[in-house]
């Protein structure tokens, strides 16, 4: 600084001037009220999509695992009250086609009934019964028979 | 009926059944069950001559005559059919040489001539046994167009000739067949010539049944998005419809009626009803938790054989159509459907599926008796069907890949494919269509 020439000096008093104006002003004037926070969104609903459940070989009775994804599909079904859904009732392919359709249709049914009981309304509730006229995987080993032995929730459009 | 008491008897069934299955395994090993029999030397030899024809036209006509007799007598199974021997004529006179007949194996020598009246082919036949004792002297007309038509008239009448029964031919199979992309229902005659598409639903179409008389065709079908059953009147070409809440599966006809039995689920459960050909519902027939399925006739219409799961796993019911009182008939294998009761007699066909994966068809008396294994070690062999006069059956099976119509003789010898249409081909039907 002892080294600033006479004009540096001129030029730099004025600076600090500005500075400590500056200064003041922030101790006079109030600063602005901070926007306020956004209000926190409305809990988004956690449901989760409706879900096909599964049966065992030449059963319509329900395991643990299947109520427990009915009982999510109840909720979806909570949460959209003014949907509809059908229930399709599938086979695999072991057995006879006719006896097949009957057995769909008692699994549709079964899947259903449980919906019900716990609360959902039967007009939402529309059954139908493929037996293995539709099935979802192609093979011929119990790892396709397991997936088409089931009741298939379908949005009903 | 609440959730929970379903669950509970649900569960007590299971109990039970869990209880019954040492019975049930043993009663299965001790089983008396007879492997299939060739039955050759049951066949009836026949010397089947070529038709004498005079004149290019005629020659023509013969050979296409004689190829459908011999296909004809072939397909029945009950006969050895074999070539005239040289020496069937006597050098001399040209009469028939009946010594070289018998020398050859044969019971019976059958000989045609064909000739022209009035531009229509002509066929006589004559038939002799060894010793030289005529048989059958008649004379066949018709078109050139018909000449399929006459070979076969020619066919049933050996056959009952010989035999004293009647025969497949004129016969027809209805059947369901992918081959579009869609199932639908085709019909074609008894040895799988003339195949014509029935139905164009591009949905699923399913279990077609005539009726004895011919006069009806039911099956069901997915059009509406849903299982409804359809009866077709064949003369008059009018269609009713069965719609009703739930499903409607597998019609079965009552002989000498104008009803069918079908599963409806109207109320919930599976139950079996009887239907009128108009469509509308006659009455119920039964009223059991579980499934009931696939309804066949006694031939007087006294009893239905169907599939019950009353007791637990599919089984042979039969039911006494006055009474209602049912019966269980089938106690070999855990797994058994789709009755078939013979149109005379009182033997009734059905499928079981086995522990080894395969499905095969059985043979039962209606009292229970006689059970027989008329298919093994073949894959998947299903829904079989009696030809009109009771002389053979008609099933599908996967034995050659994908899923084919067969035949065989009743004792279940002489299996062998019926058609060759692309696609696969099941639920066979066999039936006189007039």
């Amino acid at each position: 600084m002892t080294n600033l020439k006479p004009k540096a000096r001129f030029l730099y008093i004025p600076a600090l001037l500005i500075l400590g104006a500056c200064c003041c002003d922030n101790v006079v004037v109030p600063p602005p009220p901070p926007p306020p926070p956004p209000p926190p969104p409305p809990p988004a609903p956690v449901v989760q999509p409706l879900g096909d459940v599964f049966f065992d070989f030449d059963r319509s009775e329900l395991t643990a695992p299947t109520q427990s994804q009915l009982k999510t599909n109840a909720a979806w079904l909570a949460a959209y009250a003014d949907k509809k859904v059908v229930l399709e009732g599938h086979c695999d392919e072991r057995g006879t086609n006719e006896y097949n359709i009957a057995l769909g249709e008692r699994r549709a049914q079964s899947a259903k009934e449980f919906l019900v009981s716990i609360g959902v309304d039967p007009v939402r509730l529309h059954t139908v019964s493929y037996g293995e006229e539709r099935p979802f995987a192609s093979g011929h080993d119990e790892a396709a028979w397991s997936q088409n032995r089931r009741v298939h929730f379908v949005e009903d459009k | 009926m609440t959730f929970r008491k379903i669950m509970v008897s649900a569960l007590s069934v299971m109990i039970c059944f869990q209880m019954l299955m040492p019975i049930l395994l043993r009663a299965e090993e001790t089983v008396d069950v007879i492997d299939i029999r060739k039955q050759v030397s049951g066949r009836i030899s026949i010397v089947l001559d070529n038709s004498t024809a005079k004149g290019s036209r005629e020659s023509d006509w013969a050979k296409n005559l004689d190829g459908t007799i011999k296909s004809g007598l072939d397909f029945t199974g009950l006969f050895n059919l074999m070539p005239a021997p040289i020496n069937i004529r006597n050098g001399q006179d040209g009469t028939i040489n009946f010594g070289a007949i018998s020398s050859v194996g044969s019971d019976v020598y059958v000989t045609g001539a064909v000739s022209k009246k009035r531009g229509d082919p002509n066929l006589d036949i004559l038939v002799y046994d060894t010793t030289g004792k005529q048989l059958l002297n008649r004379t066949y007309t018709g078109q050139e167009k018909q000449l399929r038509e006459i070979g076969l008239r020619v066919c049933a009448d050996l056959v009952e000739l010989l035999t004293g029964k009647k025969s497949v031919f004129g016969t027809k199979i209805v059947f369901v067949s992918n081959r579009s992309g869609f199932k639908e229902v085709y019909m074609c005659d008894f040895d799988g010539q003339n195949i014509e598409q029935l139905t164009s639903s591009r949905s699923i179409s399913l279990t077609p049944a005539v009726s004895p008389d011919g006069k009806y065709l039911a099956w069901m079908d997915y059009t509406s998005g849903r299982p409804d059953l359809y009866i077709k009147n064949l003369s008059t070409k009018t269609i009713a419809s069965v719609r009703k809440p739930g499903v409607c599966i597998d019609p079965g006809w009552v002989p000498g009626t104008d009803e069918l039995a079908t599963t409806l689920s109207i109320d919930g459960d599976q139950e079996l009803y009887l239907i009128r050909a108009d469509g509308t519902v006659a009455r119920r027939l039964t009223k059991s938790r579980g499934i009931d399925v696939s309804p066949s006739f006694s031939p007087d219409g006294a009893k239905m054989a169907f599939v019950s799961t009353r007791e637990g796993r599919p089984q042979i019911f039969i039911q006494d159509m006055n009474s209602g009182l049912a019966h269980r008939l089938t106690f070999s294998g855990t797994y058994n459907t789709q009755p078939a009761w013979a149109p005379s007699g009182n033997k009734i066909l059905y499928s079981s599926l086995q522990k080894n994966g395969e499905i095969n068809i059985f043979m039962i008396s209606a009292d229970g008796s006689g059970l027989l294994q008329l298919t093994s070690g073949k894959r998947d062999n299903e829904y079989p069907s009696w030809s009109p006069d009771g002389s053979m059956i008609v099933f599908s099976s996967t034995r050659q890949g994908k899923r084919k119509l067969f035949v065989m003789n009743a004792d279940g010898s002489n299996q062998r494919p019926l058609l060759q249409m692309d696609g696969e081909q099941q639920q066979p039907s066999w039936s006189i269509i007039k």
